[in-house]
């Protein structure tokens, strides 16, 4: 693994996560087109990350959007103050 | 300032991303529904508190963050802080035989990962510890930038970036133990 290897390794997450300005992003880029095995992990992370994505996600169930609406009406106007956290 | 009146019509396209996420928070059907419907109470009593034009998604993703943290999981004594130790770059990867060097090697790096079914992947995710489940959900699932995230957790960017990157390590060190149980990772 060279120099240019750990350099991109230090920043996989920020790349895949699209935080990196352009000028970084480039380098990395630079570095994945003449780095096969660095390519590869790279791709397989993007991959690992949308599998992630597209498996935790779940469909809410009608009579849940129902009840919760039902119930937020109920609540009536209110001038409260602020919830936690918000 | 934004009017409770246009609170339901506001938030509604929101409801199925919140619940998947408290979906995945609490663990439980029941609970996510309790977590969710606590959230949104809180959203409704303070939206006056929100001004309109901003992010409403992390607004909303923040209320529920903190009404999972601050009640449901007080209630269920989960330790704070777990430590994950230290994984290598590339863990799952490499031990999934694709860190081959040349071009032809590496068409595995797509169908390394059909070894694991739908449920793996939300098990491997549930089974992190919620200070590292909460931001990859977030940055997976969600979307949500570091900065969003930093914003919605309240905690500085840096450990939003700790965080994740030593959740996401976990979760391929999980995914590992799930292979090599199934013995899929001696032919792998």
């Amino acid at each position: 693994m060279s120099r240019f290897c750990e350099q991109a390794h230090a920043e996989l997450y920020s790349y895949i996560d699209g935080e990196l300005t352009w000028y970084r992003k480039s380098r990395i880029k630079w570095h994945l087109r003449r780095c096969p095995p660095c390519a590869g992990g790279f791709s397989f992370e993007e991959h690992l990350k949308q599998r992630v994505h597209d498996d935790c996600l779940e469909d809410v169930p009608q009579e849940l959007v129902d009840r919760l609406r039902t119930f937020l009406r109920e609540q009536g106007p209110t001038g409260g103050a602020s919830p936690k956290g918000a | 300032m934004a009017d409770q009146a246009t609170f339901e019509n506001d938030v509604e396209e929101f409801v199925p991303q919140l619940y998947s996420a408290a979906l995945r928070m609490t663990r439980n059907p029941a609970d996510a529904e309790d977590v969710l419907q606590e959230a949104l109470l809180k959203a409704y009593r303070g939206y006056h508190s929100f001004t309109a034009g901003t992010n409403l998604r992390a607004w909303l993703f923040r209320i529920l963050t903190n009404t999972f943290i601050n009640t449901y999981r007080r209630k269920n004594r989960r330790p704070d802080e777990v430590e994950l130790g230290e994984l290598e770059d590339l863990y799952l990867y490499r031990r999934l035989g694709g860190d081959g060097s040349t071009a032809a090697q590496r068409s595995a790096e797509d169908e390394a990962l059909d070894l694991f079914v739908d449920t793996d992947i939300k098990e491997a995710v549930e089974a992190l510890p919620d200070n590292f489940r909460i931001p990859v959900l977030l940055a997976d699932v969600e979307g949500f930038s570091y900065k969003e995230i930093a914003e919605i957790m309240d905690v500085p960017i840096g450990t939003v970036m700790s965080r994740l990157h030593r959740g996401r390590k976990a979760l391929e060190r999980t995914l590992w133990r799930v292979a090599e149980e199934r013995g899929i990772a001696e032919t792998a």
